[in-house]
């Protein structure tokens, strides 16, 4: 019982704030109908609770929802079949909000 | 063409633009419809529709109507037609793509009896980038009673790059050339091009101030 208290208020809280911001630069984003395409992909994921594209930064970045992941093969598969180059990927602990303030791309 | 299609045709132009509003491709993104429009200056009108499965195919079809203004013929066109992307080339900063199609369909005119089995084939070459484009677009209408091919050659630059909440703006110089006594000699034009989120509207005037409208809607 005391071991299950104790996972729960320390395991859990992690777990919901591993809600990750993982961000992919791409190639081949030049145009609105490249990020809508990508946007429309990413929000297909059940994990997905926000998606940000900047064009500028040939980046795009994905929240996911509170102790919910996407592995990164599936996202790269995503934006392959989206018809786009994948050339890293890498999880940030800033929120989407900070990001998108980061990138200075609009809400 | 009567007054009749052409105030048709640009209701149909017109309506698109109040509803919202392109480098106009046959296929936008994966499980993405495109629905396009445009009025070319008085020789072609031109309706599509697609719908792309997979972002290297879409299936659809369109309506175009030919109207010569070197003789007095017209052709009105419906066709389903497959569009394939055939390679991509994502670089950093730029986008380049070639696409092909083809299709069948059903024509008639004012200088042949009947209905007629209509072929198109077709290819686009481009290359973008945020600030300048290119683009090279061949399609071939063909029947036993016609053969038409119109080839359009777009060169286009922003003079600001967007992002994507950004309203885009492109100035675009067009050379268009019509086969099959539609057209005498090459018709420029001159266009602006606004696209914000997935609408795209495109208009200007032709060297002869004829006016270019054209209209793309993504979803």
């Amino acid at each position: 019982m005391l071991k299950r208290m104790f996972l729960a208020i320390t395991v859990l809280p992690m777990v919901a704030a591993s809600a990750a911001t993982i961000e992919m630069d791409v190639n081949g984003l030049v145009c609105a109908f490249c990020a809508q395409g990508i946007e429309k992909a990413l929000r297909a994921f059940p994990a997905t609770d926000d998606v940000v594209v900047s064009l500028e930064q040939r980046l795009v970045a994905v929240a996911t929802k509170p102790g919910q992941d996407i592995a990164d093969d599936v996202l790269r598969k995503a934006l392959v079949d989206a018809g786009y180059s994948v050339k890293a990927i890498r999880r940030e602990d800033e929120s989407l909000d900070a990001v998108r303030a980061r990138l200075k791309v609009k809400p | 063409m009567s007054s009749l299609s052409i105030a048709r045709g640009a209701t149909g132009g017109l309506l698109l633009l109040a509803l919202g509003g392109a480098q106009a491709k046959p296929i936008a993104f994966a499980h993405g419809t495109t629905v396009m429009t445009e009025y070319g200056a008085g020789t072609m009108i031109e309706l599509q529709a697609f719908y792309a499965p997979y972002y290297w195919l879409s299936l659809g079809g369109g309506r175009l109507r030919l109207d010569s203004d070197v003789l007095s013929r017209t052709r009105d066109i419906d066709y389903l037609r497959a569009n394939l992307l055939v390679h991509r080339w994502n670089l950093e900063a730029a986008q380049a793509n070639v696409f092909a199609w083809g299709g069948l369909g059903r024509a008639h005119g004012n200088d042949f009896r009947g209905d007629v089995l209509d072929r198109d084939a077709g290819f686009q070459a481009d290359c973008e980038t945020r600030r300048v484009y290119a683009s090279w677009m061949s399609d071939l209408h063909e029947s036993r009673a016609y053969s038409h091919r119109v080839d359009t050659l777009q060169l286009g630059f922003a003079p600001y790059a967007h992002d994507y909440a950004d309203l885009a703006t492109w100035f675009v110089l067009q050379g268009r050339n019509y086969s099959g006594d539609l057209h005498r000699g090459i018709e420029w034009a001159g266009l602006v091009r606004l696209f914000k989120g997935g609408a795209w509207i495109e208009a200007g005037l032709t060297a002869h101030g004829k006016p270019q409208v054209m209209a793309m809607f993504n979803f």
